[in-house]
């Protein structure tokens, strides 16, 4: 029997800075080889929604002025996302959609912009012109691939984010969350948040299926995934690494 | 302090030359590195020059701004009227100082008064007083790489500030509504567009970059589109729209011969004539038509617009076509919207073709390389008849990746080892085209490498069939 599951892609209008549809295609092919079929709903500015509807929200990353506009319409549903977090809701969160998931974005004059509050996350702007950007390694021991224990792909922001939750990884090379601690992204319970974009998913064929997995639970059916070959995706995360001259065995990046 | 500053900007011009002359020893011409080397020496001295120019046209933009400025300048270059041309996309300050050094004396004086010059959008601003302009084209306004500038937002600014002095004529493109945007209330506005009777009926699909109204930000509505954001768009909020363009152009074919023909109107009176058009795709239509509408805004007769443009040399790697069997076309991509619009004219080329992508992620290209996410590969693969596709440069997986899933099956991906095995690309007996799209860094190392597959020969059994 086919099991379905259900993404809501909020606010692609506004919030696809960072090609973050990539990741859409990725779970709708893996999920469709596996005879998962993963149906998209994207969800506008002043469309209702229905969160009970959906197994896993995609949050994007928008400018400035885009996100401003994403916090007001969000703010209605701060609760109810709240709470379907706390019920294991799979949520990823990309870039602006990672600081938007949390308590305020605090301006260089001390302003908070507020965020959903749905984790404790805070994030402060850097100093003018010191953007974090480059390509980014960091670890992976969320999911069940041991051979595979990294994760890669390109940072470009200006916020600092601070977080006591653990980790989506510590950093291998680049800056991740904030450039002092070492650490990048969260994950809790469902929700993955992270700065890694260019897009995610498709170097990181591990993590797409780990939330293809948490949304299947959510939806309560089997979480059971057929290996895929992911020759051409290991050789593209495997290139990142390369440029990062970080050495590969066996057992994957010894760390 | 004047003194020590003219002093730097003569050891800048003495050590610029010795580069200069090195370079062309070693046969490396054709770089900023020349300019790059007097900037550290001199910052001023790229404001030195520029402030000595009589004329000075600037053309700049998101995309077309090498192929546009080409065009203009074959059609300002009437009989002994010599101008300065910036070639090759070197269009940041060092590109600029090298370009004004080849006519500068030992002293720091041009030889040549006049100059055609492609700028960078975050350069604009830094020259636009120096230079001090007589016209600005801008091309259109669209996602470049996001690394480079941050948001589209932030290269409004940019322009809005390079453009601050409003007694500038501005040459601008009418159907892109975030051109249009920053043309209006100026004192001298050109415009230039395409027919409304040749658009696309209906909404463009997703809109990214021009999507909602620069204006009051309430989102566009279109009654019709060429391609991307290009289109005849209101905003049904507060009115802002296209208006009707000085320049209308529209593309003709007459035995073979691609014409641009231009409905020119001023003052009540409309004149029209047609220009040969030596480049496919309807982006290269775009930068000759604005070319056309600056050359004639600048004096130019329209009976000589068809000489100029024969001596138009299209720019590297923008649909440069080389002899072979079968024959190659190399296209530059930069960015989502570039990228979009040569798919789109391969899309129109009926015939059977082998397409490889070139991918670097050089800081010239932009080190991010999500932007291959952004382009409409889904629908390209969907309609082009293309039997293989090759992937190389330093990003060549994640191209691969882009397209196996764009539904392209993975068989039919190859990913090169390097750039030169692009060279080594034996098409099957069926394909009659080798389309290669690179990245910047990627281009100039193909323009040289694609020549040589004149001597390959074609394979007569065929793999891919299987």
């Amino acid at each position: 029997m086919t099991r379905a599951i259900k993404v809501a892609h909020l606010f692609p209008e506004l919030l696809n800075l960072y090609a973050d549809q990539g990741n859409l295609a990725v779970l709708c092919q893996r999920g469709a080889r596996r005879d998962v079929s993963v149906e998209v709903v994207p969800v506008r500015l002043g469309d209702p929604l229905q969160l009970g509807d959906f197994d896993l929200l995609l949050l994007g990353g928008g400018s400035d002025r885009e996100q401003a506009v994403v916090a007001r319409e969000l703010f209605r549903y701060a609760d109810d996302i709240k709470a379907g977090i706390e019920l294991e809701l799979p949520v990823l969160a990309v870039c602006g959609g990672y600081q938007l998931l949390g308590q305020y974005y605090e301006l260089p004059d001390g302003t908070r912009i507020p965020g959903l509050g749905a984790v404790d996350v805070v994030t402060k702007a850097g100093p003018a012109n010191q953007r974090l950007i480059g390509n980014v390694a960091i670890t992976w021991d969320h999911g069940s691939a041991r051979d595979h224990n990294t994760v890669v792909g390109f940072e470009n922001h200006g916020g600092r984010t601070f977080h006591d939750y653990n980790a989506l990884g510590k950093v291998i090379r680049g800056h991740g969350n904030n450039g002092v601690d070492g650490k990048e992204g969260i994950v809790y319970k469902g929700v993955i948040g992270t700065y890694i974009h260019g897009p995610l998913l498709p170097k990181n064929p591990h993590v797409a299926d780990f939330l293809l997995q948490r949304a299947l639970r959510y939806r309560g059916h089997p979480d059971h995934l057929d290996d895929l070959d992911d020759g051409l995706e290991w050789l593209a995360h495997g290139t990142v690494l390369r440029m990062l001259s970080i050495k590969t065995g066996d057992q994957g990046v010894t760390i | 302090m004047q003194m020590i500053q003219a002093i730097r900007a003569s050891i800048a011009i003495v050590v610029s030359r010795w580069v200069a002359t090195v370079l062309r020893w070693t046969g490396r011409a054709g770089t900023s590195l020349p300019g790059l080397v007097a900037t550290r020496i001199s910052p001023q001295l790229v404001h030195r020059l520029l402030r000595q120019l009589d004329t000075c046209v600037l053309v700049t933009g998101t995309n077309g701004k090498t192929t546009t400025t080409e065009y203009l300048h074959a059609l300002l270059s009437q009989d002994a009227d010599r101008w300065l041309v910036n070639r090759g996309g070197a269009n940041l300050l060092q590109g600029l100082l090298a370009a004004l050094l080849t006519v500068s004396d030992a002293r720091g004086r041009l030889r040549i008064r006049r100059a055609v010059l492609e700028v960078d959008e975050a350069t604009l601003p830094l020259i636009a007083q120096s230079a001090h302009p007589r016209l600005v084209v801008l091309t259109n306004v669209m996602r470049d790489q996001l690394d480079r500038y941050g948001e589209i937002d932030q290269t409004l600014a940019l322009l809005n500030r390079g453009l601050s002095d409003p007694s500038v004529t501005l040459v601008a493109n009418a159907d892109d509504p975030l051109c249009a945007a920053l043309a209006e209330g100026r004192m001298d506005t050109v415009l230039y567009g395409f027919s409304s009777e040749v658009a696309t009926p209906g909404c463009p699909d997703g809109v990214r970059d021009g999507a909602f109204c620069l204006k009051c930000g309430a989102e566009l509505t279109y009654a019709g589109y060429f391609y991307g954001q290009f289109g005849m768009y209101e905003c049904g909020h507060c009115g802002f729209g296209r208006v009707e363009p000085h320049f209308t152009g529209r593309v003709s074919s007459c035995d073979g011969f691609r014409q641009l023909e231009v409905e020119e109107v001023a003052r009540r009176t409309s004149i029209q004539y047609s220009v040969a058009l030596g480049l496919s795709g309807l982006y290269n239509a775009y930068n000759l038509l604005a070319a056309v509408a600056a050359a004639r805004t600048l004096g130019v007769a329209p009976d000589r617009l068809n000489e100029g443009v024969a001596r138009f040399s299209p720019p590297i790697g923008r649909m440069q076509v080389f002899p072979g069997d079968p024959e190659s076309v190399l296209a530059l991509i930069k960015n989502p919207a570039g990228a979009n619009s040569v798919l789109r004219a391969l899309i129109q080329d009926p015939r059977e073709m082998a397409v490889c992508f070139a991918i670097n992620d050089q800081d010239a290209d932009g080190r991010d390389v999500s932007w291959l996410w952004d382009v409409d590969v889904e629908d390209f693969v969907a309609t082009v008849t293309c039997q293989r596709f090759y992937c190389a440069g330093t990003r060549a997986a994640d191209m691969a990746l882009r397209l196996a899933y764009a539904g392209v099956p993975r068989e039919r991906v190859t990913v090169l080892a390097a750039l030169d095995d692009v060279t080594g690309i034996a098409c099957g007996g069926q394909v009659q085209v080798l389309y290669v799209l690179s990245t910047y860094t990627a281009l100039h190392p193909l323009a040289e490498r694609l020549p040589r597959r004149l001597g390959l020969r074609r394979m007569v059994s065929e793999e891919v069939h299987a």
